[in-house]
């Protein structure tokens, strides 16, 4: 393959990435203010609001489209590198968020995140585990499916598999299956949390523990709520996002010490080591921006100067969604099937109706902060 | 596809260290250029609305200079609250203070008119240096 410098690296980008921009303008400047205009049943706004058709849900869905209809399956040669800037993407709009909290706020919502992801992480790993005795299912296959299910779908079943010796196939199927289900949670999740009248804290909860990518926990808080502010569903659903990411390593060492524990045979590892090379390190980023933000060296709350910030995060936010939705390949969710559909459809349900039964029984409508 | 294509297709940078690395820098890259923008280059600040709601009384005059944390303006806005489950609505009457000082170069609505959260309310000229 022919190995290009850095600038024709960066020209590269430029074609995907001008399509999602252009993409994300329309839908955000014209499509949306459109939509919110138009009156249904005699109601202006009802597409937007009651409907909850905002422009990050419209960015997913034309991203969608472009894979699975004008691209036909995969994304062409000129625009592939420019998707590729979509984690990117994601992860700079997470390190920015951490503005919208103070250290004070973080202590006092982050015990609770703590407890409640931990609980459901490995809760869900050992469901996992049970389920693949039951159904007799490969030790490797089980690690992945343990870490898909239980901290977060891609990262947490690529950082596993080579501790736990799985095959390439099976650590795609359990990416596709677990991306799968987060994507149906991603259209289901909002209007069930409008219909039980969830707060914005709740809804944040309830996202931030069930679903299973950090990508799709944004979506579907924005989706929810598309303000990015102190006190809304994406302020408080990317805290129990951090505490899950951060928890990645710890449940790497747990499954690869539990695979290597049943075949008996001895391993070295150490935690350290898997910290080190695991740990996702722009979490690090996001408690600079808090550290920044509670000495108030990103402007006072209500100042036009965090005013913009958000602005420029919403921004951000938008071109990781459209290529969130590019990413969504029909033809890679079909070939999921078999046991890992039934224990990660099993795992997945599981998680997000008792995370719900959970915050409905214990967590109150308004947060401490 | 194996497991490390699939991932190499996710990403533009060699691995995932060096993408988290890259966002770490993007995002300082926008903080940065931000905060540059507001404290050197904007030569006037518009105060927004930072909610829907109808101007009860403007504390300022054009010409005034304006000190930071001094009540800019007087405002109702409907407020959401949840008692035993419920939600309501009420009416509350909160006042907006300055963020920054400056001196008021105009004001754009009369006590006794609806705005949208973003309208602009005041235009206050900006002291280089300050974060408004």
């Amino acid at each position: 393959m022919e190995e290009r410098g850095f600038l024709g690296k960066l020209a590269a980008i430029v074609p995907g990435l001008a399509m999602m921009v252009v993409t994300l303008y329309l839908l955000k400047q014209v499509v949306e203010p459109w939509l919110a205009g138009v009156a249904v049943f005699g109601q202006k706004g009802y597409i937007t609001k009651s409907i909850g058709l905002n422009y990050v849900l419209m960015s997913i869905l034309v991203g969608m489209a472009y894979r699975n209809l004008l691209f036909r399956g995969s994304i062409p040669g000129w625009a592939a590198e420019g998707f590729r800037t979509t984690r990117l993407f994601i992860k700079t709009g997470v390190i920015m968020l951490g503005s919208l909290y103070t250290i004070q706020s973080l202590a006092k919502v982050g015990g609770l995140a703590i407890a409640l992801i931990v609980a459901f992480v490995f809760g869900t790993i050992f469901f996992v585990m049970w389920m693949g005795k039951k159904l007799g299912m490969d030790r490797s296959m089980v690690g992945v499916m343990g870490a898909a299910c239980g901290v977060c779908g891609v990262s947490a079943a690529i950082a596993t598999s080579p501790g736990v010796k799985a095959k390439p196939a099976e650590v795609a199927l359990a990416i596709a299956t677990i991306l799968g289900f987060g994507i149906m949670s991603m259209f289901i999740t909002p209007p069930i949390g409008r219909a039980l009248g969830l707060s914005d804290y709740q809804f944040g909860a309830w996202v931030g523990t069930g679903i299973l990518n950090s990508g799709q926990v944004l979506a579907t808080c924005l989706s929810f709520n598309p303000a990015i502010a102190p006190g809304t569903a994406v302020a408080y659903g990317e805290i129990w996002n951090v505490v899950r990411v951060i928890s990645i390593p710890f449940v790497v060492f747990f499954i690869t010490l539990w695979y290597w524990r049943g075949e008996a045979q001895e391993e070295h590892m150490s935690l350290w080591g898997i910290l080190k090379s695991k740990f996702p390190i722009f979490v690090l980023g996001f408690f600079g921006m808090t550290a920044l933000s509670s000495f108030d060296m990103l402007g006072k709350e209500g100042s036009e100067t965090l005013h913009m910030l958000r602005d420029w995060m919403a921004w951000i936010f938008g071109i990781g969604m459209v290529g969130l939705g590019a990413y969504i390949d029909f033809g890679e969710i079909k070939k999921a099937g078999g046991a890992p559909l039934k224990i990660g459809v099993a795992a997945g349900t599981l998680k997000l109706v008792l995370s719900l039964v959970i915050i409905l029984l214990f967590i109150g409508k308004e947060a401490s902060f | 596809m194996s497991a490390e294509e699939k991932k190499k297709a996710l990403t533009v940078f060699k691995t995932d260290r060096h993408e988290d690395v890259a966002a770490c820098c993007f995002a300082g890259l926008a903080v940065v250029i931000v905060l540059c923008y507001m404290a050197f280059f904007l030569p006037s600040v518009t105060i927004k609305a930072p909610v829907d709601g109808k101007l009860t009384e403007i504390k300022v005059k054009v010409g005034d200079t304006i000190a930071e944390g001094q009540p800019l303006y007087v405002y109702e806005t409907k407020k959401k609250k949840f008692v035993q489950g419920q939600m309501q609505e009420t009416s509350v009457s909160e006042t907006f203070k300055s963020k920054t000082p400056g001196k008021v170069l105009s004001v754009k609505l009369a006590p006794g008119e609806a705005f949208k959260k973003g309208n602009g309310l005041l235009v206050v000229e900006h002291v280089k240096g300050t974060l408004p």
